[in-house]
């Protein structure tokens, strides 16, 4: 009894070296998602290039798709508008943009213009390749936060019933889209 | 010192002169205070380790916002973190919630305390059948004599376990 | 050329501390004396290598020699020349060779101030810190090389040192820091040297003690300029965060402090053997846990380094061998060693053990609240956040029964104490304390400040009750002037590092609970008003400073009743090279109060969003902080420590 008493500080080392180990390996920066399983939150804003259009959670149902907060500010998001073209031309992945405004520096002069955004955005999906069906403008970021968006970019796959089943913060990859996002979108995609 | 202290704390409750100069305007103090409170519990989901108060990320600016909105419109401290915990997860509030592994935050410190304490009572009770029994019934008043006595002894037994092999 | 030397001469010092760390351990299982008498020698040649390595590196940081990649990517021409020599620890491979350096130095001086340990012990001591040294230097050398070239193609110009980095505060924290850390290793090759040689008795605690104490100081001292600096330096006016690496650095101060307290049980009464050195263990194995958490990434921080897996897993298994591997050592050598020392329940030994719990549960939070969101995540549970509202939580219960304690603990004897003599004196201490907190608060007038109320008590019954102790210890001596003589040096060490205490808490609680700010938009000659203080400002204008740009406010401060009472002059500056904005906060600091002033960004219609802050009382945390490190400092000088052992130590074996 007495000698197991001394064993004790060695076990709950070892004991807490085995989480130090999966740390490790895993990132600190992941987080979980509140919105998994839930429907997307009401909304009601204009398309990017035609705002006349408006979008809401009722015009979006009826097919799954991948929505992507994005913003041409956001250099990863540019990086992977390529893969994604590829993603929405070879396997038909439905993809829909979420443009998220960076609020202006009045410091630097900046007003916001839609014209000019329209222009920049046009002329930079026709470099990097342009995976969108569409883009929803999140001009205040209210939607964004309803979705708990922390930043550009992140993406989530939205069932044709409108309900959230999965919210991938980071880039996609090859690898992201193969292991983590494909078999929920393929399994969603394939519910009649 | 202390008449410094008192006209300075006497002072400190004075509001700004000019309130509309502020960034923010609250209705009252309690507001004021809620919104401080908040945004400094409130997590920045996108920083690597900061509250909302001290971060100036986009998404931290608008939960800023959001929350001084709240505060504006009433909602309470609980309230304005159901509101953010529902879009950002347990993630994004300093204080973990309670469940059934995070209770142990709580109660391991706790028992641990406890167990030390028992550890020295029990060691003690073990020791009472070879009870060290003092035989001074008072304490002396302490004189001169007695505390040069107890230093040259205390040196003593210092050089004497010094020497010990 | 010169980087190549600095490898060479690390590589030199990894084949010396290699050599202390086998031969002299070997020599004392052999009784080898002329193995034993080799290790000073070599302990005091791996540090003159190491510090030639690290004087080669800040070499070449002064002269801009980019084709080191860890000078290229922490360091620029135009930085100014303190900076560049600062930005030599800014980096993991630099700060890792600083510890390197800092580890032989602590090793070396060992070496030369062991006169009085009998060779044996020495040789065993100074053998454990040469293992330790080779670890060091292994991951120094092999897992962050610091002298790595990018040649042929290098950079014409330096990424520049983090903005954050560029300041004062840089090229005195992160030394005393580590020289707190790595302090402790001392502590922790006492303590397996005499785990192997079975023997633990009072003249061990009191060759210990001196060493823990010079740690635990620089360890204070690093932890409280930290907190400084990113006070003035982060532009929040805050002063802890409780973020994982504070946390890390808290938790060896923490134990650290549990340790002085147990080894004075220990060399005075000879009992809580096992427990001085389950702690002195403690403190250096919780060093190298902030040394993992801090360089392998698997915590999300503010100022953690650059991740990399590779580098977390060589520390994992270190930590492993050192942590595990001593643990294991302790707990097959320490189950027959029983203490004989016979105390009642109101004794010093008790109080101290008190004081130990205390500390103990307090690094327990500390270690839980830091890990348990990894575990949380771990376990698949989601992820969690533990900071300021759980730990502030926490230390308010501990704090309460601690201070209450230490108020009382330097009163009891050895052994047995009557409660009778001490009721007068602390019944004294406690009207005063409460008459000294009412009447602070009374001139106040505020309702809801009870964390005020019960810092200001907890602070005056520790503060007095210390005075009033040493006070009373001195008259015993006959005469004031003649105790003062007298009376040991580590006495006045601890009535004032208690004072610090008080000190601190009387500072925390009044900076919780009475800090003033606002955010306001301000032109040129607007004025605000807070905390009876009128802010002023005079003038905005732009910055041009050798490796940034930006803006900078002058203000005027004056009393409401139109008293001058400072200028202050706040920045807003970008770096040039890493396009960082940082806030260089307006400082005006009083014993009673802060005045800090931050600029922000600019608004519409030429004006400022600026942050102005009253904070009183906030200097007394970094004064509690520098009066527990004089104590240190002084009880670190007690001849005791310093007195001669005979020849007849010297030859047991």
């Amino acid at each position: 009894m007495r000698k197991g008493l001394f064993y004790i500080p060695l076990v709950l080392f070892l004991g807490l070296s085995l989480f130090l180990l999966s740390g490790l390996f895993s990132d600190p920066r992941e987080r979980d998602s509140a919105i998994i399983g839930k429907p997307l939150p009401a909304f009601s804003l204009p398309d990017l290039m035609n705002p006349q259009q408006q979008w809401t959670p009722e015009s979006l149902k009826g097919e799954t798709f991948l929505l992507n907060v994005w913003g041409i500010w956001c250099p990863t998001c540019n990086a992977e508008l390529g893969y994604m073209s590829q993603l929405r031309n070879e396997q038909g992945v439905r993809i829909i943009g979420l443009y998220y405004v960076l609020p202006e520096d009045p410091m630097f002069g900046e007003v916001f213009d839609l014209a000019t955004l329209q222009k920049d955005v046009q002329s930079r999906l026709q470099s990097f390749g342009d995976p969108y069906q569409f883009n929803i403008l999140d001009r205040n970021r209210r939607l964004s936060m309803d979705l708990g968006v922390s930043g550009a970019p992140e993406h989530f796959i939205v069932d044709a019933d409108g309900i959230v089943r999965a919210h991938h913060i980071g880039d996609i990859n090859p690898q992201v889209w193969r292991s983590k996002l494909a078999p929920i979108y393929q399994q969603w995609a394939a519910k009649p | 010192m202390k008449p410094l202290i008192a006209l300075l704390l006497l002072v400190s409750f004075s509001v700004l002169a000019d309130g509309n100069k502020e960034l923010l305007t609250f209705e009252s103090e309690e507001q004021r205070r809620l919104y401080a409170q908040l945004t400094a519990e409130l997590r920045c989901p996108q920083c690597q380790n900061q509250n909302i108060a001290d971060s100036n990320a986009v998404v931290a600016v608008d939960m800023r916002e959001k929350t001084h909105e709240l505060v504006q419109q009433g909602y309470s401290r609980q309230q304005v973190l159901d509101y953010m915990i529902d879009r950002y997860g347990n993630f994004v509030h300093y204080q973990p919630p309670l469940n059934r592994i995070t209770i142990w935050l709580w109660l391991l410190p706790a028992l641990v305390l406890l167990a030390l304490f028992l550890f020295q009572l029990k060691r003690r009770a073990g020791q009472t059948a070879l009870r060290y029994r003092s035989d001074q019934s008072a304490e002396p008043a302490p004189s001169a004599a007695k505390a040069e006595l107890e230093q040259q002894l205390d040196n003593i037994i210092d050089r004497y376990r010094s020497n010990k092999p | 050329m010169i980087p190549e030397l600095g490898q060479l001469t690390l590589t030199f010092a990894f084949a010396l501390s290699l050599l202390l760390g086998v031969v002299p351990l070997v020599g004392s299982f052999t009784a080898n004396e002329r193995a034993l008498l080799v290790a000073k020698p070599l302990a005091v040649g791996n540090f003159v290598f190491t510090l030639l390595a690290f004087i080669a590196l800040c070499w070449a940081f002064y002269h801009d020699d980019f084709t080191v990649v860890n000078v290229a990517t922490n360091s620029s021409s135009i930085l100014p020349w303190y900076y560049k020599l600062t930005a030599t620890w800014g980096s993991h491979e630099g700060s890792m060779l600083m510890w390197v350096m800092i580890l032989a130095a602590w090793t070396a001086l060992v070496a030369q101030f062991s006169k009085g340990l009998p060779l044996l012990m020495q040789g065993r001591i100074l053998g454990i810190m040469g293992l330790i040294n080779v670890g060091f230097i292994a991951f120094s050398l092999f897992m962050s090389n610091p002298f790595e070239r990018s040649l042929p193609f290098y950079p014409v110009e330096g990424n520049d040192l983090n903005p954050l980095l560029q300041d004062f505060g840089m090229i005195i924290h992160p030394p005393l820091l580590y020289m707190g850390y790595v302090g402790f290793a001392v502590s922790f090759a006492f303590a397996i040297a005499a785990l192997i040689g079975g023997k633990f008795d009072s003249t061990w605690a009191r060759w210990a003690r001196p060493w823990t104490l010079a740690a635990w100081m620089f360890l204070t001292l690093g932890i409280m300029l930290g907190s400084w600096w990113a006070y003035k330096e982060l532009g929040w006016g805050g002063w802890w965060f409780w973020d994982p690496v504070e946390n890390a650095s808290f938790m060896p101060w923490l134990v650290g402090t549990a340790l002085i307290h147990s080894l004075a049980v220990t060399e005075k009464r000879g009992t809580f053997k096992s427990w001085t050195v389950l702690l002195a263990l403690g403190a250096f194995s919780l060093s190298l846990l902030g040394a993992f958490l801090v360089r392998s990434g698997v915590l999300v921080s503010v100022h953690s380094f650059a991740a990399d897996p590779e580098r977390g897993v060589f520390l994992l298994i270190f930590l492993l061998i050192v942590i595990g591997g001593s643990l294991l050592l302790y707990a097959s050598r320490m189950h027959s060693v029983r203490s004989q020392a016979r105390y009642e329940l109101f004794s010093r030994e008790v109080m101290l053990w008190g004081n130990n719990v205390f500390l103990l549960t307090a690094t327990l939070v500390v270690l839980l609240g830091t890990l348990f969101p990894l575990v949380h995540k771990e376990l698949g549970l989601g992820s969690i956040s533990i900071g300021e509202p759980f730990f502030n939580q926490m230390f308010y219960y501990l704090n309460i029964p601690f201070a209450l304690l230490l108020g009382l603990g330097p009163w009891v004897r050895w052994k047995q104490q009557k409660a009778a003599p001490l009721l007068k004196p602390l019944s004294m201490v406690a009207v005063f304390s409460l008459i000294l907190a009412l009447g602070t608060l009374a001139a106040t007038q505020s309702v809801t400040a009870n964390l005020a109320l019960l810092g200001l008590l907890l602070g005056a019954w520790v503060g007095l009750s210390a005075l009033l102790e040493i006070y009373q210890r001195l008259q015993q001596f006959g005469s004031l002037s003649k105790g003062i003589a007298k009376l040991q040096a580590s006495h006045y060490g601890m009535t004032l590092a208690h004072i610090g205490f008080a000190v601190l808490v009387v500072g925390v609680a009044m900076t919780l609970t009475y800090s003033e700010e606002r955010d306001v938009r301000m032109e040129i000659g607007d004025r605000v008003v807070l905390a009876g203080y009128e802010f002023e400002l005079q003038d905005v204008y732009k910055l041009n400073g050798p490796n940034y740009g930006g803006e900078a406010a002058e203000l005027d401060v004056r009393t409401v009743d139109g008293r001058y009472v400072t200028h202050l002059h706040a920045e807003k500056r970008e770096y040039k090279i890493q396009r960082m904005v940082m806030t260089e906060a307006a400082v005006h600091a009083r014993l009673s109060r802060d005045l800090y002033v931050s600029l922000g960004e600019a608004l519409p219609g030429n004006a400022w969003a600026i942050r102005v802050y009253v904070k009183p009382f906030v200097r007394w945390i970094w004064l509690g902080g520098l009066l527990m490190s004089l104590g240190a400092l002084i009880a670190l000088l007690d001849k005791r420590y310093r007195r001669p052992t005979t020849a007849v130590e010297v030859r047991h074996a």
